[in-house]
């Protein structure tokens, strides 16, 4: 390397510096001047999380935020050069650092999850969609669903509770997320676990519906048969309607 | 785009942008690293932009002046999205935002250095074979030197003339700069190597104490920095100016009159019989 060790000594105290704020001396630095980098650093990495995350942050602003907000900057090397996937970093940091986690709520990692999917749906790149028609059998044919989609099992229903009532609401719950083709809005959508078995089906292995009916017969115990045929039908109308649901199939 | 004026995109007034109503622009500028690899609303955004108007990019995160590697991955991004979009000049910092591995998001000093220069220097060569273009490469403002050995003027200088890559001259940082560490603006720019300006940049700043002036691009240009701009240009060839605002945004037509004031001092300066002057 090019650069003389003391050079790069001197800026590697400079970017610690404003990594954890914790006084360093500087040669041929005004010292008073430091402070100016620290809060034009910080705040640039605060308020992108805190947009990220406006639920989570209303949540925790008085009591841990700012703890956990330094903690995660002083401590992780933020790897993504665009500003804008830095909450997924966050999102990692929390999940997987013993130390910051808050034991007393359990829920923060499907809120922070919830909040980063709908960041990460509505950027992402697009997808091709599957060859589809608009004509067809719902039960014979291969249903064609929007491929950019997210369908998350949760054990807080961080999409239908505000967080202080969540604590008490441990459970399992299904949470569909697409992105509307035209508008590139996100709908969500909560599911019960039939339903989330059948899109899932319909993206992993997708078949008829009558094969996916005898697995559902054979996976849940279903008896009335012709109950279960209506109320598939008639979701699978009402996500067409929404346009998750695209069509079926062109073989 | 030569002697044209440009304003940076921002989402919080693209449907102003693609109405064209109001702010009506020669170009615009955008940073790589908010508008690649996207999809949906945004990208579909970018791409009536693109119908509608020429491109420039300003990077955020190359990190030029940094100890660290560079982003070969990073950099394959860049080139792609350059072409995809046609982008007619790329520039960047002359900064590092990375250090130990770990992206900071905002521009840090460089120390004015030898040793800097060629590690400087050496990176933007490789930049620019590896993009297959020219960059242009941006003073940037600074609150404090760190372990300075020469001026700021000499350092700029000599990385642009030993790197053969362009300058993009940002006016308010000269001032900003200038008033920071007490030195004289116009002294400053009959320093820089002119004939390499490829692009410059106009914004406003915020002085938040006597001493202190914090690049905001929050605020409208004053007019101490257009009297600037003016006798810069009066030194040099035409080139693209931009507009940048990012924060603090005003209704659109105070932007308009920004772009329009600073299009009159292009056209005063450059649209007479112009005479090569460097």
């Amino acid at each position: 390397m090019l650069l003389k060790s003391e050079t790069y000594r001197h800026q590697e105290a400079l970017a610690q510096y404003c990594r954890d704020g914790i006084s360093v001396n500087i040669p041929g630095t005004k010292a008073e001047r430091l402070p100016t980098y620290r809060r034009l650093v910080f705040n640039v990495v605060k308020d992108t999380i805190e947009s990220a995350f406006p639920i989570t942050y209303e949540h925790l602003k008085d009591d841990h935020w700012d703890e956990i907000i330094y903690r995660f900057f002083s401590n992780h090397n933020c790897q993504t050069p665009q500003i804008w996937k830095l909450p997924y970093e966050f999102m990692q940091f929390y999940l997987n650092t013993e130390t910051v986690r808050l034991a007393t709520h359990p829920y923060l990692d499907d809120l922070l999850l919830f909040e980063w999917l709908e960041i990460e749906l509505y950027m992402m790149e697009d997808i091709s969609y599957p060859n589809y028609k608009l004509k067809g059998d719902w039960v014979k044919d291969i249903i064609a669903i929007n491929p950019e989609y997210r369908l998350i099992k949760l054990e807080y229903p961080v999409h239908i509770s505000p967080p202080s009532r969540l604590i008490d609401q441990k459970g399992v719950y299904f949470l569909l997320m697409f992105r509307e083709k035209e508008s590139g809005r996100i709908q969500f959508n909560n599911l019960s676990a039939l339903f989330a078995f059948i899109i899932e089906t319909l993206s992993e292995h997708p078949k008829p519906m009558e094969e996916i009916y005898a697995d559902i017969i054979h996976l849940f115990g279903v008896n009335d048969i012709q109950l279960l045929h209506n109320k598939v039908t008639d979701f699978l109308n009402h996500y067409l309607d929404k346009g998750f649901i695209l069509g079926f199939r062109k073989h | 785009m030569n002697g044209k004026v440009g304003i940076g995109f921002r989402r919080d007034f693209a449907d102003e942008f693609l109405s064209g109503n109001i702010i009506q622009p020669a170009f615009v500028e955008l940073a790589p690293e908010n508008w690649m690899n996207i999809g949906g609303y945004w990208k579909k955004q970018l791409n009536k932009l693109a119908e509608r108007y020429a491109i420039t990019c300003h990077g955020l995160s190359l990190s030029i002046g940094s100890p660290d590697e560079l982003d070969f991955n990073f950099l394959k991004d860049i080139k792609d999205f350059l072409k995809e979009y046609n982008v007619k000049i790329y520039s960047e910092h002359l900064s590092y935002s990375k250090c130990n591995n770990a992206h900071l998001y905002d521009l840090l000093p460089i120390p004015f250095r030898d040793d800097a220069i060629k590690h400087i220097v050496d990176r933007i060569k490789t930049v620019q074979d590896f993009i297959e273009r020219r960059i242009a490469i941006e003073n940037v403002s600074y609150y404090t030197p760190v372990a300075a050995e020469m001026d700021e003027a000499t350092f700029i200088r000599t990385i642009v003339e030993e790197a053969d890559c362009d300058l993009l001259l940002d006016v308010n940082n000269v001032f900003v700069n200038a008033h920071n560490h007490t030195y004289n603006a116009e002294a400053f720019i009959e320093n820089m190597p002119l004939n390499k300006v490829a692009y410059i940049h106009m914004a406003g700043h915020k002085k938040v104490s006597d001493d202190l002036i914090i690049d905001t691009h929050g605020e409208a240009i004053i007019d101490p920095v257009y009297d600037l701009f003016e006798s810069t240009l009066a030194q040099m060839n035409p080139v693209p100016v931009l507009l940048e605002r990012d924060f603090n945004i005003p209704q659109p037509i105070e932007l308009q009159e920004e772009i329009v004031q600073l299009q009159k001092i292009c056209d005063k300066q450059w649209t007479k019989d112009h005479a090569i002057k460097i």
